[in-house]
């Protein structure tokens, strides 16, 4: 478990600079929006599922945060 | 609230509708908090869209290298909240203890930022009062910060009786204030690239 966790912090680390550095490099581009959001509704969902533990939870849990999530990076995909 | 100690097993959760993890009062709370953040920020697009001029100049007046470590700050804080989660089931209250601090560090260090940040706002006259992007801003962010502030004071409040080696306390408490605590990391995923990286 203890494995789990610091691995999962690891990835949201890398992946929050993975992010930085792509709306740094990348200013413009309905695919950069596309991006970010995604990567973003990852990190959502590797903190509800790895440590907040949702994983152990009965399923509705699971597909409601999923549902939230999903949503949220779909309906940015029209901003701006 | 601690009338009955509920003892959770890592091995054999319980995986009841009822029973997510902290329990279902705080899940009804987190589902109408980020519902209500989902809102503002269906706002932020919407508003992006009919003054994207305005959303471009706005974001670029934000200090992405300060969101970006306030975003590893939150993260980080959480992974030290999943830890004193873990300890606490494993029986070691005292050790669980000193992740409860760290995560409280970590939200002391995120106020700090904050503080830095609105304070370069208000000096560059990025108000609340400006255009659609700029309240936005204060009102979401501000918001936000708010949330922190209680979940820091729910976990002063969880973790003080723990400072003791022999202490108890309901596992579900700790899990309800670890799951407030990572809600303002959840919303926090979402606000962040909304605001600072999209336009």
């Amino acid at each position: 478990m203890n494995f789990t966790l610091e691995r999962t912090w690891g990835v949201l680390v890398l992946l929050t600079i993975g992010t930085a550095l792509i709306a740094h490099f990348f200013p413009e581009g309905t695919g950069v929006v596309v991006g970010i959001m995604t990567l973003a509704g990852i990190k959502f969902l590797l903190v509800a599922f790895q440590f907040i533990e949702i994983k152990k939870a009965h399923g509705f849990w699971k597909a409601s945060l999923i549902f939230y999530v999903v949503l949220m990076v779909l309906l940015s995909f029209t901003a701006g | 609230m601690n009338s009955t100690p509920i003892q959770l097993s890592e091995e054999n959760p319980d995986r009841s509708l009822a029973y997510p993890p902290g329990g279902l009062l705080i899940w009804i709370i987190i589902f109408l908090e980020l519902i209500t953040f989902g809102l503002g920020i269906l706002a932020l697009f919407y508003y992006g869209r009919q003054e994207p001029e305005a959303f471009r100049e706005g974001t670029a007046r934000l200090n992405r290298s300060m969101g970006t470590l306030n975003t590893i700050i939150l993260l980080s804080s959480g992974y030290l909240m999943a830890k004193a989660v873990h300890y606490l089931k494993a029986g070691q209250s005292k050790k669980s203890f000193q992740w409860l601090l760290g995560t409280l560090g970590g939200g002391v260090l995120f106020t700090l930022i904050k503080g830095l940040e609105y304070k370069e706002k208000l000096a560059h006259e990025f108000s609340l009062g400006g255009n659609m992007f700029e309240t936005l801003y204060w009102l979401m962010t501000g918001f936000h910060l708010i949330h922190v502030w209680v979940g820091m004071v729910i976990l002063f409040v969880v973790a003080y009786p723990l400072r003791k080696s022999k202490a108890k306390i309901n596992e579900l408490d700790l899990e309800a204030g670890g799951a407030f605590w990572h809600m303002c990391d959840l919303i926090w995923l979402i606000l962040f690239p909304a605001l600072y990286l999209l336009y």
